[in-house]
């Protein structure tokens, strides 16, 4: 029997109410410790990537957060049979208990921002060096042109990155005081200013709530996407771990099908 | 079912924009098939060769910066990299492959770049 | 709905995406090799079924643009 897993909870007792996951099958735990890992049971093939399933997927780890603290597990993991997952288990209890105490009562909120970044990285090759500085064909050789345009553009990009610097930080300060931890990823492109994602305790919610209107009120030339309450997504952390298993027989099966059909170089026609 | 998540803005447009600009066009894995293996080999090999001109680049601009480069060695870095993105072009052109393709997230590395 | 991951114009489902499709606990490997529409997952890993054929409509195929034979 294959089992679609969801994510492992603080607590080794079944769950109560009714929960469906995917194929709308009921959903329950499987305890491990005082732990458990919350699953439930495919009978059919491998779910399809749909919106539909990726919602069921994630309406089901969004229900455990109200009762529990849960470590959301990745979209279509599925095992072969309730033996294998205890083994997992085994390998990386001591790593999830971890997660588990350090995420007690914590959750995840996501912030994007826009700003003009086009607009903004014009004016500024406008004002670069009072805007006259256009390199003409007595600059010397072809090498040295080049040069100097890749320079002006480093300069320019230099200084648009130390706006956005400048940016975040202003409202990183507000966001951070009510956060326990926090990833910033800063212009990921051109006018996506700020994509983070904040850890934030549960009581500390609406302050967190506050600081961000706050800002979006202050610098209302900018766009804003807010996004939670998640669960941790971006701040469970796992060790790699060598896996002390068989190779599998999948990749056994791998290794035949590649020799035979060798693919390295294969001949198309 | 409980259901949390909100998802709010004024501007979904935008940001879905944004966010499908941003993502890594890297493939998740290297599609075997005789046909599609080589362009799949050839987008995962240039999108790292473009990261690393992208990144001697900007080192070389670095140290113009310093003003640790002489004259001469200002020439020769330049004839250096006009070649290595002359060399980059042809190659996309040869796989197909457009600059948004080669789109490498570094994440937290991003200031790398 | 079909192949719904490459063009979503749901902002609220691109940031369930950007979480459920490799945030979290991720037990398995990344590398996947796919050999001749049949996925393979090589991992050391007996336990994990986890068949990713349908991970092919993750991000579409990359390769919009018909392949140019190198002259």
């Amino acid at each position: 029997m294959k089992i679609y897993v969801y994510g492992i909870i603080d607590s080794n007792k079944q769950v109560n109410e009714p929960v469906y996951g995917l194929e709308k099958a009921r959903v329950y735990n499987i305890p491990f410790r005082d732990v458990g890992v919350v699953a439930s049971d495919l009978a059919g093939p491998m779910p399809d990537v749909t919106e539909d399933s990726i919602l069921a997927h994630e309406d089901v780890v969004e229900s455990l957060m109200e009762n529990f603290t849960v470590l959301p597990v990745k979209f279509l993991t599925v095992f072969d049979g309730k033996e294998n997952i205890l083994s997992v288990m085994e390998n990386y209890y001591s790593d999830f208990k971890d997660n588990l105490n350090r995420l007690r009562n914590k959750v995840e909120f996501g912030i994007k921002v826009i700003w003009p970044g086009d607009k903004i990285k014009e004016h500024l090759i406008k004002t670069h060096k009072g805007g006259a500085q256009k390199v003409t064909a007595s600059d010397g050789s072809p090498k040295k042109r080049f040069m100097k345009e890749k320079f002006e553009k480093y300069k320019i990009d230099k200084k648009f990155r130390e706006k956005a610097s400048k940016c975040i930080n202003a409202m990183d300060v507000f966001f951070s005081k009510f956060a326990a931890q926090k990833k910033l990823e800063k212009l990921k492109t051109e006018n996506l200013l700020l994509s983070a994602v904040y850890l934030v305790e549960r009581d500390k919610q609406s302050d967190f709530r506050e600081a961000f209107e706050h800002i979006r009120t202050a610098r209302d030339d900018f766009r804003y996407l807010f996004s939670g309450p998640w669960p941790p997504y971006n701040f469970v952390i796992l060790p790699r771990k060598s896996h002390p298993f068989k190779i599998s027989e999948q990749a056994a099966m791998f290794d035949k099908v590649f020799h035979e059909r060798n693919l390295v170089g294969a001949d198309k026609t | 079912m409980i259901v949390n998540r909100v998802v709010e803005t004024d501007f979904p447009e935008e940001f879905i924009e944004e966010i499908e600009k941003s993502q890594d066009s890297l493939p998740r894995k290297i599609d075997a098939n005789p046909g599609n293996v080589e362009k799949g080999l050839a987008k995962l090999v240039l999108t790292l060769i473009e990261l690393i001109r992208k990144l001697l680049e900007k080192q070389a601009m670095r140290r113009v910066e310093a003003g640790s480069l002489s004259e001469e060695e200002i020439e020769r870095v330049g004839e250096t990299l006009m070649k290595l993105e002359n060399k980059m072009k042809e190659l996309k052109e040869i796989f197909g492959l457009k600059d948004e393709e080669l789109n490498l997230n570094l994440g937290p590395l991003g200031d790398l770049l | 709905m079909d192949n719904v991951l490459t063009k979503s114009k749901d902002v609220t489902l691109l940031e369930v995406l950007d979480r459920v499709l490799d945030k979290g606990v991720v037990i398995s490997g990344d590398m996947v090799i796919s050999v001749a529409d049949v996925d393979l997952i090589y991992l050391g890993l007996k336990v994990l079924l986890s068949s990713v054929e349908t991970m092919e409509q993750l991000r579409g195929s990359p390769f919009a643009s018909p392949m140019q034979e190198p002259t």
